[in-house]
């Protein structure tokens, strides 16, 4: 039996991988900014358009960190794959409210550049002062960071339609209910940050294939669109919320279905187990 | 270079002295740069990034307590906890966290000994069912592979310890280092956590019942999210496992500390400037 392999191991290099997600991403949240600020009060379309180029921009984000996990785990850091994404979104978190203060226009691009300088700050701690001598780490932790960092304003912008600091910070019905107080950008935090490492925690090992551990990285980044969407039914209008929620669900299945196909694909023999009426006969 | 030849290595347990003393310029310049940024508020800035810093170095310091054990625990082949220094820390972080939370307002001491009651009690929660499921369930006794002897109750370790493995379950001298890591912990998360709550309250003006929602809802994701930090590096410090206090990893902690004096300046500063700038 032979298996086919449509891409090989690490296919497409880290940097095409990385700069065509990172532009990806900034684009679409550029859209969502854009589609925010021309809102007006109780329009539909332009907040439905800036919660999904949101969630689209947090899925390609994640594109890309997964494949910055897959350069720096495989050296072995001791700490299994999670820590690298606790710590991606620990460091991004901070940037990205930091970057919420700005100029609208200027978020994403600030937002990139406080979280490259605090990951390369915290990958030359962990390389020379903790001496880990891993010769990606130093930019690995910079990428990630910043990688925390735009999906967090991915999955803010599928949540409250919006990335400025005041449209976070204060509340549709509630003024003390907002994203920030109700302690909504937690459950952000914690989506993003296993979306990021499950991929590939989960397809790590001699049959890694970087398509399909790619794809996973999707389908974990529309199951979080998913819940972003549900929450953002107390920030935006209905119907965008529905909107949102329904694509994220689309988006989902489809990718999960390719997943399965693609495992199917790499597995060394498929069994498809009978119910037990089959055992009686 | 290789991914093998990139393995650390005997040196792996060194202290930098070079490096050391850059990170903490480093964090010198951070909170000068918090003086000189935040203008009016600066004395008060400085003030919380100290505080900051302190409690970064304490739960730097209690990671290295806490018994993680990783993969090889969960087969039963290396003594401590089965999982990961992030899940764990948090765990015990976050339990500190709520502990100290809730006392926020009656005062600094109480909301600190709530926290670190609330950081401590969770691992003790942790270490007896660990050691519950590993003696009941997988029917092996508790013995430490790295050390002859219990260095508190004297109890000798190698005739419990199973052939080719490192040790397994969990040993007094264990157990105790995992309640003093979370009590160390919850401590340091519950000082960040205030630390930040104080300064946000200060720009941001507490409404009438004392605290502003938004500030709590900043300072408790910054919170989260520095404990992380500081956690994840001190788990890179030890390579991913350690069995407690008794374990010659454990001499690596003035690293640990160096690197989360280091690394909660650049976060500390980030996270004041939130607030106060623009």
């Amino acid at each position: 039996m032979s298996v086919k392999v449509e891409v090989s191991h690490d296919g497409v290099p880290h940097n095409t991988v990385m700069m065509k997600n990172g532009i990806l991403a900034l684009f679409f949240l550029y859209i969502a900014i854009a589609a925010a600020s021309v809102a007006g009060d109780g329009s539909w379309s332009y907040p439905a358009i800036a919660c999904v180029s949101g969630g689209i921009a947090a899925v390609f984000t994640l594109r890309w960190g997964n494949s910055t996990i897959k350069k720096l785990c495989s050296y072995g850091i001791g700490t299994g794959v999670p820590s690298a994404g606790m710590l991606a979104f620990g460091s991004g978190v901070i940037a990205m409210l930091f970057a919420t203060k700005v100029n609208p226009f200027l978020v994403p691009i600030a937002g990139l550049l406080v979280a490259l300088i605090v990951g390369l700050i915290l990958g030359w701690i962990s390389n020379s002062v903790l001496n880990m001598k891993i010769p990606v780490m130093t930019r690995s932790i910079a990428e990630l960071a910043a990688v925390g960092c735009l999906t967090l304003m991915g999955l803010t912008a599928v949540a409250t339609g919006d990335i400025g600091y005041d449209q976070i910070t204060t509340g549709l019905t509630d003024p003390y209910a907002s994203y920030i107080s109700a302690g909504i950008i937690a459950v952000a935090f914690i989506l993003g940050a296993i979306a990021l490492q499950h991929p590939f925690n989960a397809c790590l090992g001699p049959g890694e294939k970087q398509d399909r551990t790619d794809l996973l990285a999707i389908e974990c980044g529309f199951l979080s669109m998913i819940v972003m969407a549900v929450i953002s039914f107390a920030f935006v209008s209905q119907i965008a919320a529905w909107i949102s929620f329904v694509i994220a669900l689309i988006g989902w299945f489809v990718t999960y279905r390719q997943f399965f196909a693609l495992s199917k694909r790499d597995a060394a023999a498929w069994l498809d187990a009978k119910p037990f009426s089959d055992a009686e006969e | 270079m290789s991914a093998i030849a990139a393995k650390p290595g005997a040196a792996a347990g060194a202290f930098q002295p070079v490096a050391s003393l850059i990170a903490i310029f480093f964090a010198i310049i951070f909170i000068g740069t918090a003086y000189w940024l935040l203008g009016s508020f600066g004395c008060l800035a400085v003030e919380a990034l100290i505080g900051i810093i302190i409690g970064a170095a304490l739960i730097a310091f209690g990671v290295h307590f806490v018994p993680v054990g990783g993969a090889p625990a969960a087969m039963g082949q290396s003594p401590g906890i089965a999982t990961g220094v992030a899940m764990l820390a948090t765990g015990a972080g976050l339990a500190g966290l709520f502990g100290g939370a809730w006392a926020a307002h009656i005062g600094l001491w109480v909301a600190l000994a709530g926290g670190a009651i609330g950081g401590g009690l969770m691992m003790a929660i942790t270490c007896l069912m660990v050691n519950i499921s590993y003696v009941y369930g997988m029917g092996i006794p508790a013995a430490s592979g790295k050390v002859e002897k219990d260095p508190i109750t004297g109890d000798s370790q190698p005739e419990y310890k199973s052939q080719g493995t490192e040790g397994h379950g969990l040993p007094f001298i264990s157990y105790v280092g995992g309640v003093f890591g979370g009590l160390l912990g919850g401590l340091g998360g519950t000082l960040i956590y205030i630390e930040l709550l104080n300064f946000y309250n200060v720009i941001l003006l507490p409404t009438s019942e004392g605290t502003n929602a938004l500030a709590v809802g900043l300072a408790g994701i910054f919170a989260i999210g520095m404990f992380l930090v500081i956690a994840v590096l001190s788990a890179y410090n030890i390579t991913g496992t350690i069995e407690g206090p008794h374990d010659p990893k454990f001499k690596r902690f003035p690293r640990a500390i160096v690197a989360a004096i280091c690394a909660s300046g650049i976060c500390g500063l980030v996270a004041l400037l939130v607030v106060a700038i623009f």
